[in-house]
């Protein structure tokens, strides 16, 4: 059997299905082929969307159009919008889903896209003759196209690892490894490197003394990630909060040489940011305790995620530490936890459409690239379709700037420093965070979309409403008098002085802690209501208005350096004024601009500047005349 | 890391002055810097490769093409190989005989064989563009060869020794630390450990300004110690400043400058008093140039006058001041010496009064009723009396500072440096204000990474995720 497609998408993962979905939207004819129709947008790890950074990313994936705001809130079961002491520029919005219910509203939102079809089958090789003409399956099948998404996830070899057993290979638990396919691309002469990562037992809700552990509810206020659609809001469960302290540690300490990771099985680089339990006895072994959260897995369902206890730990140790933990005396796993090592491929050998350098026409996308985390995978899931597309279909290639998203921070990182442990996105990574803020998608990204086609006619115009309120917000907040009467409360609310006489509404947001929402309220029933994004938008302009400008004058100078084009064959092995080290690294990532340039580790200022020189000699023109080559 | 460099060619220099001294030192660096040797030394390339790092061997020079005749030189030969050499390539040092032609011939050889002439400074270029010195250093380097006085190049060889790069490094070491503790309160706001208060992040901000503070305190000696003191002579005609001029020069090591653009104003000269530099101006010598002649009958490059460390004023002795040196000297705002010139004409035939001039070092007669007083010194250069006294009151009026601070080195040397750390801690101070004004944190941190960048630039080095890895090291972090 043979088939033909504009685009092909091999995986169905939080990558696979917004690379499918983006590349449908814009009207190419698009199949996404995975070995588990029923297993499509599993949420491998834990059941939750969003944090810090990554949370912002979530709402970029669906400024952008993309399906996992939507499916977020139509599975969410708890919300809290963390940093809510802070201000609104740092803000992270986190839901728990149903980790049933989440598949589900992917599938729906996926099977509503007319040109996208869905194929169950595990790919086994890439047809390359010139550039990319097709995939294989296992059952024969042959897909024709000549734009192929691989997102394959931990599936790449993966082997996963529980203590005191030996290693199977696995995708992910119950799943089989995609051994071909890893092998088939490795015969292409791609760099494969090997990561670890780990996730903690599940146990049962029922066996599990609640009265011993803090509650945590989420916030009142219901919230949806997605821009342009609404879902109505489920039954909302609470998480819980106990800690784990020295009995664990003992325990673990005393059992260290079961662990599949300390026994010397796996050799694979993990994350720091998410240590096994481990890790943390004996990174941090002066810590007495450390907070264990147990997430609701949904509302059908007993099971619980115990967040905080990643291990690779035989069974029989881990219900022995549980059981150490206040409320969870008597507790009964449902699942063990297991460490899993993957195959990664070293994404700098990708460009900014994450379109393998070596072989036009193949992306990759998520955690290939040596990335961790559904947000993150989507949004790169996003660019690559977007731009597989665009291939296809014709048309410039579609890049997300470092001062335009989270997205395009974490691609930019992948491909110009590369991944030295699994990548995830925090806000200290972007360096336009006043910039980057979850409230304010539409505009940094949605016209974007919209200019590039990567939003349906529905989308578009629940995208120019939003724009429309924006303004609206703007011009009341600039216009509307408040009285000394109506502001005098708020002020002394936000502990600030009061007014004697009337004040503009934007004068009086600039002040520390006054909060743009008391404002209407004061304003009592002549003003209008605005969503709660609307308002932090209007907040944050009027409250950091000089860093809020300060960040956007570095975010041009940046532009302008990427402005400056560096030949995509220049020869910087033989640029003799630079130094070892730049020419060694701007050889292996090949920078196509100097703001790209600037920000590889080792290449220092004075490379960038004596780069400048050597491009202006390349073609001829005077070494002297400056571009400034200062960062950003 | 590949072998430093070895993409550029070969480069050859005599390190030590041109005949000077018994020995002199030259300097091979490069790819090709342990054959050319062997070349030289009709070594093969497997003998070279024999050749330990580090050691010293004694070996017959030879021309090339001149076969196993008379070598040109006998030669303590030592061989270091990349990266642990000062360039970080292959070096190679010949301790030659000194004089001018031996050296000249061994440069000569190696050039023949492939070498390039190094230009100036190409082997502190070469250093840092392999890793092997930062910025600081680099410019320790240029400045120690320039440097004009024992003061200055003790200065610049701390700065060398990584004196200076060393203080800022900890300082940006202190900043990402700033940085660290509000990523903890951004990034992981639900982790074990609870964030550092906001205050304790701003005490320790404002330690780290006033760190800076200290640090930018030793520029103005910095600038002092690398251009010299600049000390201006003024006085009516024939009052004796060429005399003093040329005495303060003809007593000590100096250089009398050509520099374009000085020359046409004043006479400039460079000397060195009790080791401090001193840069002398005098408009002697240009009295035909009308224009220098000031309508009060004083004269002075007025264009220094502005800029000067300390002005000396001559006055012949016996010679009461005008009116117009006394305005003239009211309006001046850098310290003033005036020194009582032709004194030794003015006590002819008169001994006896045991008066000590300021200074204290050399006492002169006062004569014909005269007596200096303390702001005064008394100065015969016939006789080099009053010499001596007059260096001490400059020394202590140009590098009092200097010599207090003495405790503070490292010293900032250059006006980029000092630039840059204004920089940082302008930024530094304004994050302590910004949180002090309810800005939050994570909208003030923008102060420190300004901060830590121009303090990067300093270095001319650039961080990645050094924050990141700070906050992982130091804190447990993650679920």
């Amino acid at each position: 059997m043979r088939l033909r497609y504009d685009v092909i998408v091999v995986g169905g993962g939080h990558a696979g299905t917004e690379a499918a979905a983006a590349a449908a939207r814009m009207g190419a004819k698009t199949v996404l082929i995975t070995p588990d129709l029923a297993r499509i947008a599993q949420m491998s790890c834990n059941p939750a969307i969003g944090g810090l950074a990554k949370g912002t990313v979530a709402r970029e994936v669906g400024a952008l159009g993309g399906v996992m705001p939507q499916a977020t809130d139509a599975s969410r079961i708890h919300f809290r919008m963390l940093n809510q002491s802070k201000g609104p520029a740092v803000w992270g919005p986190r839901a728990q889903c149903d980790r049933a219910l989440y598949p589900i509203a992917v599938r729906r939102i996926l099977d509503g896209l007319e040109n996208l079809d869905l194929f169950q089958e595990m790919v086994t090789g890439l047809h390359i003759d010139g550039g990319v003409r097709g995939v294989e399956t296992r059952g024969g099948v042959t897909f024709e196209g000549e734009a192929v998404v691989v997102t394959a996830g931990t599936f790449l070899r993966g082997r996963i690892h529980v203590g005191g057993a030996a290693a199977q290979g696995a995708g992910r638990a119950g799943e089989g490894p995609s051994i071909d396919l890893a092998e088939a691309l490795e015969a292409r002469g791609l760099e494969v490197a090997r990561f670890k990562t780990g996730t903690p037992p599940r146990i049962d809700g029922r066996t599990v003394d609640y009265s011993r552990c803090e509650r945590q509810d989420g916030d009142d206020q219901p919230f949806r990630f997605a821009f342009y659609t609404r879902e109505p809001l489920l039954k909302q469960m609470p998480c819980w909060i106990t800690w784990s302290g020295t009995a664990l540690k003992d325990i673990v300490t005393r059992n260290l040489a079961r662990s599949a990771l300390y026994g010397g099985e796996i050799s694979g680089q993990g994350p720091r940011y998410c240590p096994s339990i481990e890790d943390k006895v004996v990174r941090f072994p002066d810590a007495a305790r450390h907070q264990v959260f147990l997430e609701p897995e949904g509302l059908d369902t007993t099971e619980l995620y115990v967040n905080g206890l990643s291990t690779s730990l035989p069974p029989a140790v881990q219900l022995e530490f549980l059981r150490s933990i206040p409320g969870l005396e008597g507790a009964m796993i449902t699942r063990p936890g297991y460490a899993i090592e993957y195959d990664y491929f070293p994404p700098h050998q990708l460009n900014h459409a994450l379109e393998v350098r070596s072989m036009p026409g193949l992306y990759f996308a998520g955690q290939i690239n040596g990335t961790t985390g559904y947000e993150e995978a989507a949004g790169q899931g996003l660019v690559a379709g977007a731009n597989a597309a665009l291939a296809v279909l014709g048309g410039d290639r579609f890049i997300v700037e470092r001062d335009q998203g989270y997205i395009g921070v974490l691609i930019d990182d992948l491909v110009t420093k590369g991944v030295d442990e699994p990548y995830r996105l925090f806000t200290s990574r972007a360096e336009f965070r006043l910039l980057l803020r979850q409230d304010n998608g539409p505009s940094r990204l949605g016209t974007l979309a919209r200019a590039v086609g990567l939003l349906t006619s529905g989308q578009e115009l629940a995208l120019e409403e939003r724009l429309r309120e924006e303004s609206r917000a703007m011009v009341w907040f600039r216009d509307y008098t408040l009285s000394p009467e109506a502001a005098n409360p708020v002020l002394d609310a936000a502990g600030s002085e009061p007014v004697k006489h009337p004040k503009r509404a934007r004068e009086l947001l600039r002040r520390p802690r006054v909060d743009a929402r008391a404002l209407l309220m004061a304003a009592g029933g002549e003003a209008p209501d605005f969503d709660p994004d609307v308002l932090a938008t209007v907040e944050i302009d009027a409250k950091y208005e000089g860093y809020v400008r300060r960040e956007a004058e570095r975010a041009r100078r940046l532009r302008e350096q990427a402005n400056f084009a560096i030949p995509e064959d220049a020869p910087f092995s033989t640029f003799a004024t630079l130094s070892s080290e730049a020419r060694q690294k701007l050889t292996r990532i090949r920078p196509t601009s100097l703001a790209q340039a600037g920000r590889i580790p080792g290449v220092s200022p004075a490379d960038l500047q004596n780069l400048v020189m050597e491009v202006r000699r390349m073609h001829g023109l005077p070494a002297s005349r400056g571009v400034g080559a200062a960062r950003g | 890391m590949d072998r430093g460099g070895s993409l550029l060619d070969t480069i050859v220099a005599q390190a030590t002055p041109s005949g000077f001294g018994a020995v002199a030192l030259i300097r091979l660096s490069g790819s090709r810097a342990v054959e050319i040797a062997g070349l030289l030394m009709h070594e093969d390339a497997g003998a070279m490769a024999g050749w330990a790092d580090r050691t010293s061997r004694l070996r017959s020079l030879y021309r090339p093409g001149s076969g196993s005749g008379e070598p040109v030189d006998h030669a303590l030969v030592t061989v270091f190989r990349a990266p642990g050499s000062y360039t970080g390539e292959d070096v190679v040092e010949i301790s030659t005989h000194g004089g001018h032609t031996i050296p000249g011939s061994v440069v000569a050889a190696c050039v023949a064989l492939g070498a390039r002439q190094a230009r100036a400074g190409e082997f502190t270029q070469r250093a840092y563009l392999n890793g092997k010195i930062d910025l600081t250093q680099a410019e320790a380097v240029a400045d120690l060869v320039a440097a004009r006085s024992s003061q200055g190049r003790a200065v610049a060889l701390h700065q060398l020794e990584r004196g200076l790069g060393e203080r800022i490094a900890t300082l940006r070491g202190e900043i990402i630390g700033l940085s660290a503790l509000l990523v903890q309160h951004i990034d992981f706001p639900e982790e074990d450990d609870a964030p550092t208060p906001l205050e304790t992040v701003a005490a320790q901000a404002r330690k780290v300004g006033r760190d800076i503070d200290r640090l930018l305190a030793t520029a103005p000696s910095g600038e002092l110690l690398r251009e010299g003191a600049v000390t201006v002579l003024a006085g009516r005609p024939n009052c004796g400043k060429s005399s003093l001029f040329n005495a303060l020069l003809g007593s000590e090591r100096a250089i009398v400058t050509d520099e374009p653009g000085t020359t046409r104003d004043a006479i400039e000269a460079v000397v060195e008093v009790d080791g401090f530099p001193f840069r002398l101006v005098d408009t002697a010598g240009l009295r035909g140039d009308a224009g220098r002649v000031e309508r009060l009958g004083i004269e002075v490059a007025r264009r220094y006058l502005a800029g000067a460390d300390v002005v000396l004023y001559c006055r012949e002795a016996g010679r009461p001041p005008g009116r117009a040196e006394t305005d003239f000297l009211a309006s001046l705002t850098s310290p003033v010496v005036v020194v009582r010139t032709k004194w030794d004409l003015a006590t002819e035939g008169d001994t006896g009064d045991d008066h000590a001039g300021r200074g204290g070092g050399s006492a002169l007669p006062g004569t014909r009723g005269e007596t200096p007083t303390d702001a005064e010194v008394p100065v015969s250069v016939r006789s080099g009396s009053g010499l001596e006294a007059l260096k001490e009151v400059l020394r202590d009026l140009a590098f009092q500072g200097v010599v207090e601070n003495r405790a503070e080195v490292p010293v900032v040397t250059s006006r980029r440096q000092a630039d840059l750390l204004k920089v940082a801690r302008d930024e530094v101070e304004g994050f302590g204000e910004a949180l002090a004004g309810g800005i939050p944190p994570e909208v003030a941190s923008a102060h420190l990474k300004a901060a830590e960048s121009a303090l990067e630039e300093i270095l001319g080095v650039i961080s990645t995720d050094d924050v990141l890895d700070r906050v992982f090291r130091d804190f447990c972090i993650g679920k």
